[in-house]
Protein backbone atom coordinates (compact mmCIF):
# COMPACT_ATOMS: atom_id res chain seq x y z
CA UNK A 1 0.00 0.00 0.00
CA UNK A 2 0.82 3.59 -0.55
CA UNK A 3 2.00 6.02 1.68
CA UNK A 4 0.82 8.96 0.33
CA UNK A 5 -0.92 9.62 -2.46
CA UNK A 6 -1.90 12.58 -4.17
CA UNK A 7 -4.42 12.96 -7.40
CA UNK A 8 -4.16 16.42 -9.20
CA UNK A 9 -2.49 18.69 -6.87
CA UNK A 10 -2.94 22.73 -7.79
CA UNK A 11 -1.31 25.22 -6.18
CA UNK A 12 -1.97 28.78 -6.93
CA UNK A 13 -1.12 32.25 -5.50
CA UNK A 14 -3.25 35.67 -6.46
CA UNK A 15 -1.37 37.98 -9.23
CA UNK A 16 -1.79 41.06 -10.47
CA UNK A 17 -3.26 39.56 -13.76
CA UNK A 18 -5.40 37.06 -11.68
CA UNK A 19 -4.12 33.56 -9.96
CA UNK A 20 -0.83 32.20 -10.80
CA UNK A 21 -0.66 28.44 -10.69
CA UNK A 22 2.67 27.37 -9.69
CA UNK A 23 1.76 23.69 -9.44
CA UNK A 24 -0.43 22.57 -12.35
CA UNK A 25 -2.17 19.41 -11.57
CA UNK A 26 0.29 16.76 -10.75
CA UNK A 27 -0.42 13.62 -9.60
CA UNK A 28 2.24 11.18 -7.52
CA UNK A 29 2.57 7.81 -5.33
CA UNK A 30 4.91 7.13 -2.92
CA UNK A 31 5.63 4.43 -1.42
CA UNK A 32 8.39 3.26 1.54
CA UNK A 33 10.96 4.47 -1.42
CA UNK A 34 13.03 7.45 -2.23
CA UNK A 35 11.42 9.75 -4.12
CA UNK A 36 13.39 12.65 -5.68
CA UNK A 37 11.77 15.80 -7.16
CA UNK A 38 14.25 17.79 -9.43
CA UNK A 39 13.93 21.47 -11.25
CA UNK A 40 14.96 24.41 -11.73
CA UNK A 41 13.88 27.23 -9.49
CA UNK A 42 10.15 28.51 -9.79
CA UNK A 43 9.50 25.09 -11.07
CA UNK A 44 7.09 24.20 -7.89
CA UNK A 45 9.33 21.57 -6.74
CA UNK A 46 9.62 23.44 -3.32
CA UNK A 47 5.58 23.96 -3.25
CA UNK A 48 4.66 20.49 -3.83
CA UNK A 49 6.37 19.81 -0.79
CA UNK A 50 5.23 22.50 1.41
CA UNK A 51 1.57 21.74 0.33
CA UNK A 52 1.88 17.91 1.47
CA UNK A 53 2.44 19.56 5.18
CA UNK A 54 -0.42 21.54 4.46
CA UNK A 55 2.49 24.56 5.10
CA UNK A 56 1.21 27.23 2.41
CA UNK A 57 -0.84 29.59 4.14
CA UNK A 58 -2.82 32.40 2.61
CA UNK A 59 -3.08 34.32 0.29
CA UNK A 60 -2.13 30.93 -1.51
CA UNK A 61 -4.52 28.27 -1.94
CA UNK A 62 -4.09 24.34 -2.62
CA UNK A 63 -6.48 21.80 -4.38
CA UNK A 64 -6.52 18.34 -5.02
CA UNK A 65 -8.80 15.51 -5.59
CA UNK A 66 -7.54 13.40 -3.26
CA UNK A 67 -4.05 14.30 -1.26
CA UNK A 68 -3.92 11.16 1.13
CA UNK A 69 -1.46 9.74 3.71
CA UNK A 70 -1.75 6.52 4.70
CA UNK A 71 -5.09 6.46 5.10
CA UNK A 72 -5.45 10.03 5.99
CA UNK A 73 -7.24 12.87 4.03
CA UNK A 74 -4.74 15.48 4.00
CA UNK A 75 -7.02 18.19 2.96
CA UNK A 76 -10.38 17.97 5.11
CA UNK A 77 -7.81 16.83 8.55
CA UNK A 78 -8.24 19.75 11.15
CA UNK A 79 -5.89 22.06 12.02
CA UNK A 80 -5.19 20.13 15.42
CA UNK A 81 -4.47 16.81 13.22
CA UNK A 82 -2.74 18.29 11.39
CA UNK A 83 -0.23 19.64 14.15
CA UNK A 84 -0.41 16.39 15.43
CA UNK A 85 1.14 14.80 12.48
CA UNK A 86 3.86 16.90 11.49
CA UNK A 87 7.20 16.63 13.38
CA UNK A 88 5.39 12.96 14.38
CA UNK A 89 4.58 11.08 11.72
CA UNK A 90 5.96 13.52 8.79
CA UNK A 91 8.53 16.53 8.90
CA UNK A 92 10.52 18.44 6.62
CA UNK A 93 14.40 19.24 6.54
CA UNK A 94 14.90 22.75 5.72
CA UNK A 95 17.56 24.14 3.47
CA UNK A 96 19.66 26.00 5.47
CA UNK A 97 20.33 25.33 9.39
CA UNK A 98 21.24 28.93 9.82
CA UNK A 99 17.92 30.28 9.53
CA UNK A 100 15.75 27.30 10.41
CA UNK A 101 17.38 26.89 14.16
CA UNK A 102 16.40 29.16 17.06
CA UNK A 103 19.31 30.95 17.50
CA UNK A 104 18.78 31.66 20.98
CA UNK A 105 18.04 28.33 22.19
CA UNK A 106 20.21 25.49 22.96
CA UNK A 107 20.16 22.65 20.30
CA UNK A 108 19.38 19.93 22.82
CA UNK A 109 16.28 22.17 24.10
CA UNK A 110 15.02 22.55 20.80
CA UNK A 111 15.27 18.87 19.76
CA UNK A 112 13.84 18.00 22.87
CA UNK A 113 10.96 20.41 22.30
CA UNK A 114 9.34 17.87 19.62
CA UNK A 115 9.07 15.15 22.19
CA UNK A 116 7.32 17.44 24.85
CA UNK A 117 5.06 18.51 22.32
CA UNK A 118 4.49 14.89 21.20
CA UNK A 119 5.03 12.19 23.68
CA UNK A 120 4.21 12.38 27.21
CA UNK A 121 8.23 11.53 28.16
CA UNK A 122 9.80 13.24 31.58
CA UNK A 123 12.73 15.81 31.43
CA UNK A 124 15.50 12.79 31.93
CA UNK A 125 13.59 10.52 29.39
CA UNK A 126 13.60 13.11 26.99
CA UNK A 127 17.34 14.25 27.35
CA UNK A 128 18.24 10.72 26.80
CA UNK A 129 16.17 10.69 23.29
CA UNK A 130 18.01 13.56 22.50
CA UNK A 131 21.22 12.36 22.84
CA UNK A 132 20.68 8.82 21.50
CA UNK A 133 19.36 11.18 18.32
CA UNK A 134 22.42 13.32 18.01
CA UNK A 135 24.54 10.24 18.35
CA UNK A 136 22.39 8.77 15.24
CA UNK A 137 23.44 11.13 13.30
CA UNK A 138 27.06 10.75 13.83
CA UNK A 139 27.70 13.32 16.36
CA UNK A 140 30.69 12.40 18.59
CA UNK A 141 30.25 13.80 21.15
CA UNK A 142 26.77 14.70 21.78
CA UNK A 143 26.56 15.90 26.10
CA UNK A 144 28.67 19.12 24.64
CA UNK A 145 26.82 19.68 21.80
CA UNK A 146 23.30 19.67 24.00
CA UNK A 147 24.78 22.47 25.36
CA UNK A 148 25.92 24.38 22.33
CA UNK A 149 23.88 27.16 20.46
CA UNK A 150 23.49 27.10 16.64
CA UNK A 151 26.09 29.56 16.10
CA UNK A 152 28.34 27.64 17.95
CA UNK A 153 27.90 24.45 15.10
CA UNK A 154 29.17 24.28 11.81
CA UNK A 155 26.56 24.28 8.93
CA UNK A 156 27.28 20.79 8.31
CA UNK A 157 26.49 20.07 12.06
CA UNK A 158 23.57 22.16 12.19
CA UNK A 159 21.87 20.44 9.08
CA UNK A 160 22.43 17.31 11.08
CA UNK A 161 20.89 18.56 13.97
CA UNK A 162 18.24 19.43 11.98
CA UNK A 163 17.81 15.60 10.96
CA UNK A 164 18.04 14.78 14.42
CA UNK A 165 15.21 16.99 15.18
CA UNK A 166 12.81 15.41 12.88
CA UNK A 167 13.61 11.62 13.13
CA UNK A 168 13.58 11.65 16.84
CA UNK A 169 9.86 10.42 16.50
CA UNK A 170 10.66 7.68 13.53
CA UNK A 171 8.22 9.81 11.06
CA UNK A 172 6.90 7.46 8.30
CA UNK A 173 7.65 10.69 5.54
CA UNK A 174 10.49 12.74 5.32
CA UNK A 175 10.00 15.44 3.34
CA UNK A 176 13.47 17.48 2.69
CA UNK A 177 13.94 20.48 0.71
CA UNK A 178 17.33 21.35 -0.66
CA UNK A 179 19.16 19.19 2.30
CA UNK A 180 22.20 19.83 1.88
CA UNK A 181 22.78 23.09 -1.04
CA UNK A 182 23.85 24.94 1.76
CA UNK A 183 26.20 23.33 2.87
CA UNK A 184 30.24 22.42 1.54
CA UNK A 185 30.27 19.80 -0.99
CA UNK A 186 32.74 17.30 1.32
CA UNK A 187 29.94 17.45 3.62
CA UNK A 188 27.37 17.16 1.37
CA UNK A 189 28.01 13.27 0.92
CA UNK A 190 28.36 12.77 4.48
CA UNK A 191 24.82 14.31 5.42
CA UNK A 192 23.05 12.41 2.59
CA UNK A 193 24.66 9.06 3.33
CA UNK A 194 22.76 9.85 7.12
CA UNK A 195 19.72 10.36 5.81
CA UNK A 196 19.97 7.59 3.58
CA UNK A 197 21.32 5.00 6.16
CA UNK A 198 18.13 5.96 8.33
CA UNK A 199 15.38 5.79 5.97
CA UNK A 200 16.83 2.15 5.14
CA UNK A 201 16.99 1.38 8.93
CA UNK A 202 13.45 2.86 10.06
CA UNK A 203 12.24 1.91 6.62
CA UNK A 204 10.68 5.59 6.08
CA UNK A 205 9.69 7.22 2.94
CA UNK A 206 11.82 9.88 1.92
CA UNK A 207 11.12 12.68 -0.95
CA UNK A 208 14.15 14.58 -1.63
CA UNK A 209 13.50 18.15 -3.26
CA UNK A 210 16.20 19.69 -5.11
CA UNK A 211 18.27 20.95 -8.25
CA UNK A 212 20.73 18.70 -8.06
CA UNK A 213 19.87 16.23 -10.73
CA UNK A 214 23.51 13.59 -10.35
CA UNK A 215 23.11 14.08 -6.33
CA UNK A 216 19.08 13.33 -6.70
CA UNK A 217 19.83 10.08 -9.17
CA UNK A 218 22.45 8.64 -6.59
CA UNK A 219 20.60 9.10 -3.34
CA UNK A 220 17.02 8.42 -4.93
CA UNK A 221 14.88 5.36 -6.19
CA UNK A 222 12.82 6.86 -8.85
CA UNK A 223 12.61 11.25 -9.26
CA UNK A 224 10.16 13.05 -10.82
CA UNK A 225 11.01 16.27 -12.92
CA UNK A 226 9.16 18.89 -12.53
CA UNK A 227 8.79 21.92 -15.20
CA UNK A 228 6.77 24.77 -14.50
CA UNK A 229 4.41 23.39 -12.19
CA UNK A 230 4.27 20.06 -14.33
CA UNK A 231 6.20 16.62 -14.25
CA UNK A 232 7.11 15.88 -16.96
CA UNK A 233 9.51 13.04 -16.65
CA UNK A 234 8.84 10.20 -14.15
CA UNK A 235 11.33 7.10 -14.11
CA UNK A 236 13.99 5.14 -12.26
CA UNK A 237 17.11 6.96 -10.86
CA UNK A 238 19.18 4.35 -12.97
CA UNK A 239 17.47 5.32 -16.23
CA UNK A 240 18.06 8.86 -15.60
CA UNK A 241 20.36 8.67 -18.74
CA UNK A 242 18.08 7.30 -20.88
CA UNK A 243 15.32 10.73 -20.03
CA UNK A 244 12.18 10.91 -22.59
CA UNK A 245 11.48 14.58 -22.05
CA UNK A 246 13.46 17.69 -24.05
CA UNK A 247 13.80 19.20 -20.60
CA UNK A 248 15.33 16.61 -18.64
CA UNK A 249 17.80 16.16 -21.94
CA UNK A 250 18.53 19.76 -22.01
CA UNK A 251 19.10 19.84 -17.89
CA UNK A 252 21.35 16.61 -18.09
CA UNK A 253 23.08 18.34 -21.36
CA UNK A 254 23.93 21.43 -20.05
CA UNK A 255 26.16 20.11 -17.16
CA UNK A 256 29.68 20.11 -17.43
CA UNK A 257 30.73 17.06 -16.95
CA UNK A 258 34.34 15.92 -15.08
CA UNK A 259 35.92 14.49 -18.36
CA UNK A 260 34.22 18.04 -20.33
CA UNK A 261 35.71 17.77 -24.25
CA UNK A 262 32.60 20.45 -25.56
CA UNK A 263 33.25 23.87 -27.15
CA UNK A 264 30.33 24.91 -25.69
CA UNK A 265 27.66 23.61 -23.33
CA UNK A 266 24.17 23.44 -25.26
CA UNK A 267 22.10 25.67 -23.62
CA UNK A 268 17.89 24.94 -22.78
CA UNK A 269 15.46 26.73 -25.83
CA UNK A 270 13.45 27.60 -23.33
CA UNK A 271 10.55 28.89 -26.15
CA UNK A 272 10.64 25.73 -27.90
CA UNK A 273 9.19 24.14 -24.38
CA UNK A 274 6.59 26.52 -24.52
CA UNK A 275 7.57 27.54 -21.11
CA UNK A 276 7.93 30.52 -19.65
CA UNK B 1 50.16 37.17 -15.62
CA UNK B 2 49.47 36.45 -11.61
CA UNK B 3 52.57 35.94 -9.80
CA UNK B 4 52.39 34.54 -6.07
CA UNK B 5 55.49 33.83 -4.35
CA UNK B 6 55.37 32.21 -0.86
CA UNK B 7 52.32 33.50 -0.16
CA UNK B 8 51.10 33.70 3.35
CA UNK B 9 47.90 34.98 5.68
CA UNK B 10 47.40 34.71 9.16
CA UNK B 11 44.39 36.13 11.18
CA UNK B 12 46.60 36.45 14.39
CA UNK B 13 47.90 33.22 15.61
CA UNK B 14 46.24 31.35 13.01
CA UNK B 15 47.62 31.01 9.65
CA UNK B 16 45.04 30.63 6.79
CA UNK B 17 47.17 30.60 3.58
CA UNK B 18 50.45 28.77 4.04
CA UNK B 19 53.53 29.75 1.78
CA UNK B 20 51.45 29.34 -1.51
CA UNK B 21 53.57 29.69 -5.11
CA UNK B 22 52.07 29.29 -8.35
CA UNK B 23 52.17 30.95 -11.58
CA UNK B 24 49.31 31.37 -14.14
CA UNK B 25 50.55 32.74 -17.57
CA UNK B 26 49.00 35.43 -19.81
CA UNK B 27 45.88 34.40 -21.22
CA UNK B 28 45.81 31.20 -19.03
CA UNK B 29 42.80 30.07 -16.94
CA UNK B 30 43.70 28.81 -13.40
CA UNK B 31 40.95 27.15 -10.95
CA UNK B 32 42.03 27.11 -7.06
CA UNK B 33 39.65 24.30 -5.54
CA UNK B 34 39.25 23.20 -2.44
CA UNK B 35 36.66 22.69 1.04
CA UNK B 36 35.55 25.04 2.37
CA UNK B 37 37.97 26.99 5.11
CA UNK B 38 41.01 25.65 2.86
CA UNK B 39 42.14 29.68 2.40
CA UNK B 40 41.13 29.73 -1.57
CA UNK B 41 38.92 32.83 -1.03
CA UNK B 42 41.63 34.36 1.18
CA UNK B 43 43.99 34.09 -1.54
CA UNK B 44 41.61 35.35 -3.95
CA UNK B 45 40.50 39.03 -1.56
CA UNK B 46 44.53 39.10 -0.96
CA UNK B 47 44.69 39.16 -5.08
CA UNK B 48 41.70 41.76 -5.65
CA UNK B 49 43.49 43.89 -2.64
CA UNK B 50 40.97 43.37 -0.13
CA UNK B 51 43.11 41.46 2.33
CA UNK B 52 46.43 43.44 2.78
CA UNK B 53 48.30 41.81 5.64
CA UNK B 54 49.76 39.13 3.69
CA UNK B 55 54.05 38.42 3.20
CA UNK B 56 55.03 36.89 0.48
CA UNK B 57 54.79 38.45 -2.96
CA UNK B 58 51.75 39.01 -5.48
CA UNK B 59 52.83 40.20 -8.70
CA UNK B 60 50.09 40.75 -11.84
CA UNK B 61 52.27 41.16 -14.91
CA UNK B 62 54.66 44.15 -14.71
CA UNK B 63 53.05 45.10 -11.17
CA UNK B 64 54.10 44.15 -7.66
CA UNK B 65 51.00 44.49 -5.41
CA UNK B 66 51.08 46.86 -2.76
CA UNK B 67 50.01 46.43 0.71
CA UNK B 68 47.04 48.87 1.19
CA UNK B 69 44.83 50.68 -1.23
CA UNK B 70 46.33 50.24 -4.52
CA UNK B 71 44.75 52.59 -7.41
CA UNK B 72 46.96 50.58 -10.14
CA UNK B 73 45.44 47.46 -9.26
CA UNK B 74 41.59 48.21 -10.15
CA UNK B 75 42.88 48.64 -13.59
CA UNK B 76 44.27 45.30 -13.55
CA UNK B 77 42.40 42.83 -11.93
CA UNK B 78 38.32 43.03 -11.33
CA UNK B 79 36.34 40.59 -9.63
CA UNK B 80 33.01 38.85 -10.53
CA UNK B 81 31.36 37.13 -7.10
CA UNK B 82 29.56 34.67 -5.91
CA UNK B 83 26.12 35.87 -5.69
CA UNK B 84 24.67 37.93 -8.21
CA UNK B 85 21.37 38.62 -5.65
CA UNK B 86 24.29 40.65 -3.03
CA UNK B 87 26.47 41.90 -5.22
CA UNK B 88 24.35 44.69 -6.83
CA UNK B 89 23.50 47.55 -5.43
CA UNK B 90 19.42 47.24 -5.21
CA UNK B 91 18.84 50.99 -5.69
CA UNK B 92 20.89 51.68 -8.96
CA UNK B 93 20.05 50.80 -12.42
CA UNK B 94 22.00 48.77 -14.46
CA UNK B 95 23.31 52.17 -16.42
CA UNK B 96 24.24 53.52 -13.17
CA UNK B 97 26.31 50.30 -11.93
CA UNK B 98 28.13 50.10 -15.36
CA UNK B 99 29.08 53.62 -16.07
CA UNK B 100 29.99 54.65 -12.31
CA UNK B 101 33.94 52.78 -12.78
CA UNK B 102 33.59 55.04 -15.80
CA UNK B 103 32.98 57.91 -13.87
CA UNK B 104 35.71 57.32 -11.36
CA UNK B 105 38.45 56.82 -13.52
CA UNK B 106 37.40 59.57 -15.62
CA UNK B 107 36.94 57.93 -18.42
CA UNK B 108 34.96 59.08 -21.67
CA UNK B 109 32.51 58.12 -24.16
CA UNK B 110 30.16 56.26 -21.50
CA UNK B 111 27.15 55.77 -23.73
CA UNK B 112 29.04 54.07 -26.19
CA UNK B 113 31.14 51.81 -23.73
CA UNK B 114 28.20 50.78 -21.64
CA UNK B 115 26.26 49.58 -24.83
CA UNK B 116 29.25 47.87 -25.93
CA UNK B 117 29.53 45.78 -22.91
CA UNK B 118 25.80 45.01 -22.59
CA UNK B 119 26.48 43.58 -26.05
CA UNK B 120 29.31 41.73 -25.16
CA UNK B 121 27.73 39.65 -22.22
CA UNK B 122 24.66 39.34 -24.06
CA UNK B 123 22.17 41.48 -22.17
CA UNK B 124 19.49 43.07 -24.48
CA UNK B 125 19.50 46.94 -24.27
CA UNK B 126 16.18 47.49 -22.88
CA UNK B 127 17.74 46.24 -19.30
CA UNK B 128 19.87 49.02 -19.28
CA UNK B 129 17.74 51.09 -17.53
CA UNK B 130 16.25 48.79 -15.41
CA UNK B 131 16.96 48.02 -11.31
CA UNK B 132 18.74 44.64 -10.13
CA UNK B 133 14.97 43.19 -8.77
CA UNK B 134 13.43 43.24 -12.21
CA UNK B 135 16.66 40.96 -13.03
CA UNK B 136 16.99 37.37 -12.95
CA UNK B 137 19.52 35.45 -11.50
CA UNK B 138 21.38 34.52 -14.40
CA UNK B 139 21.03 38.47 -15.94
CA UNK B 140 22.13 39.68 -12.70
CA UNK B 141 25.13 37.70 -13.32
CA UNK B 142 25.53 39.21 -16.52
CA UNK B 143 25.34 42.52 -15.43
CA UNK B 144 28.35 41.70 -12.76
CA UNK B 145 30.32 40.50 -15.26
CA UNK B 146 29.80 43.47 -17.39
CA UNK B 147 30.89 45.33 -14.60
CA UNK B 148 33.74 43.93 -14.11
CA UNK B 149 34.88 44.36 -17.41
CA UNK B 150 34.13 48.15 -18.13
CA UNK B 151 37.80 49.04 -17.08
CA UNK B 152 39.59 46.17 -19.67
CA UNK B 153 40.89 44.46 -16.81
CA UNK B 154 43.50 41.89 -18.22
CA UNK B 155 42.63 39.69 -15.30
CA UNK B 156 39.40 38.69 -13.72
CA UNK B 157 38.60 36.87 -10.57
CA UNK B 158 35.92 35.01 -10.36
CA UNK B 159 34.62 33.15 -7.01
CA UNK B 160 32.31 30.45 -8.13
CA UNK B 161 30.49 32.31 -10.83
CA UNK B 162 28.06 29.76 -11.21
CA UNK B 163 27.51 28.28 -7.84
CA UNK B 164 24.31 30.01 -6.73
CA UNK B 165 22.07 29.33 -10.45
CA UNK B 166 20.27 26.87 -12.14
CA UNK B 167 22.08 24.49 -14.03
CA UNK B 168 20.54 25.61 -17.47
CA UNK B 169 21.53 29.24 -16.44
CA UNK B 170 24.99 28.08 -15.16
CA UNK B 171 25.28 26.58 -18.79
CA UNK B 172 24.75 30.26 -20.70
CA UNK B 173 27.01 32.23 -18.28
CA UNK B 174 29.78 29.28 -18.34
CA UNK B 175 29.49 29.93 -22.81
CA UNK B 176 29.86 33.74 -21.63
CA UNK B 177 33.00 33.29 -19.50
CA UNK B 178 34.75 31.16 -22.17
CA UNK B 179 33.79 33.39 -25.25
CA UNK B 180 34.78 36.73 -23.27
CA UNK B 181 38.08 34.97 -22.31
CA UNK B 182 38.71 33.69 -26.22
CA UNK B 183 37.68 37.23 -27.84
CA UNK B 184 39.72 39.42 -25.35
CA UNK B 185 42.53 37.20 -23.85
CA UNK B 186 41.77 37.67 -20.47
CA UNK B 187 43.20 35.84 -17.81
CA UNK B 188 41.06 34.04 -15.41
CA UNK B 189 41.74 32.96 -11.63
CA UNK B 190 38.53 30.45 -10.22
CA UNK B 191 37.85 29.70 -7.37
CA UNK B 192 35.31 27.05 -7.17
CA UNK B 193 34.20 23.17 -5.40
CA UNK B 194 32.77 22.26 -8.70
CA UNK B 195 35.18 20.10 -10.67
CA UNK B 196 32.93 19.22 -13.52
CA UNK B 197 33.25 23.60 -14.25
CA UNK B 198 37.30 23.82 -13.86
CA UNK B 199 37.00 20.76 -16.33
CA UNK B 200 35.16 23.20 -18.92
CA UNK B 201 36.59 26.30 -18.47
CA UNK B 202 40.14 26.05 -16.81
CA UNK B 203 43.00 24.87 -18.40
CA UNK B 204 45.18 24.56 -14.97
CA UNK B 205 44.27 23.63 -11.27
CA UNK B 206 45.62 23.64 -7.65
CA UNK B 207 44.27 22.21 -4.83
CA UNK B 208 44.19 23.79 -1.66
CA UNK B 209 44.15 22.39 1.55
CA UNK B 210 44.19 24.07 4.94
CA UNK B 211 45.97 26.93 3.63
CA UNK B 212 48.49 24.74 1.57
CA UNK B 213 48.81 24.08 -1.46
CA UNK B 214 48.93 19.78 -2.08
CA UNK B 215 49.45 19.84 -5.91
CA UNK B 216 49.21 21.76 -8.91
CA UNK B 217 47.99 19.74 -11.99
CA UNK B 218 47.10 20.29 -15.39
CA UNK B 219 43.07 19.70 -16.58
CA UNK B 220 43.81 16.75 -18.48
CA UNK B 221 45.15 15.03 -14.82
CA UNK B 222 41.40 16.17 -13.34
CA UNK B 223 39.59 14.71 -17.00
CA UNK B 224 41.68 11.25 -16.66
CA UNK B 225 40.76 11.77 -13.11
CA UNK B 226 44.75 10.78 -12.16
CA UNK B 227 45.93 13.44 -9.73
CA UNK B 228 49.17 12.31 -7.81
CA UNK B 229 48.07 13.80 -4.75
CA UNK B 230 45.73 11.00 -2.25
CA UNK B 231 43.98 14.23 -1.06
CA UNK B 232 43.36 15.13 -5.23
CA UNK B 233 41.60 12.02 -5.61
CA UNK B 234 39.91 11.92 -2.40
CA UNK B 235 38.43 15.40 -3.37
CA UNK B 236 37.31 13.37 -7.17
CA UNK B 237 35.76 10.56 -5.36
CA UNK B 238 33.43 12.97 -3.34
CA UNK B 239 32.44 15.33 -6.24
CA UNK B 240 29.15 14.43 -8.02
Amino acid sequence: MSLLTIENLRVSFPGEQGAVEVVKGISFELGRERLGIVGESGSGKSMTGRSILRLIDKPGSVTADRMEFDGLDLMTLSNRRMRALRGARMSMVMQDPKFSLNPVMRIGDQIAEVLSFHSKLNARERRKRVLESLEAVRITDPERVYKLYPHEVSGGMGQRIMIAMMVILEPDLMIADEPTSALDVSVQAQVLDIMDDLVTRTGMGLIIISHDLNMVARYCDRILVMFNGEIVESCQASELANAQHPYTQGLLASMPTLDEHRDRLPVLDRTQLGGV
Amino acid sequence: MIDLKHLSIAYGETSVVKDVTLHVPEGGSFALVGESGSGKSTILKAIAGQITNWTGRIRLGEHDLQHGRDPALIRLCQMVFQDPFGSLHPRKTVDTILSEPLSIHGIRDQNKRVLETLDAVGLARKFRFRLPHQLSGGQRQRVAIARALMLDPPVMLLDEPTSALDVSVQAEVLNLLKTLREERGLTYFLVTHDLPVVSFLCDNLGILRQGELVELATVDQLKQQRFSSDYGNELLSKSF
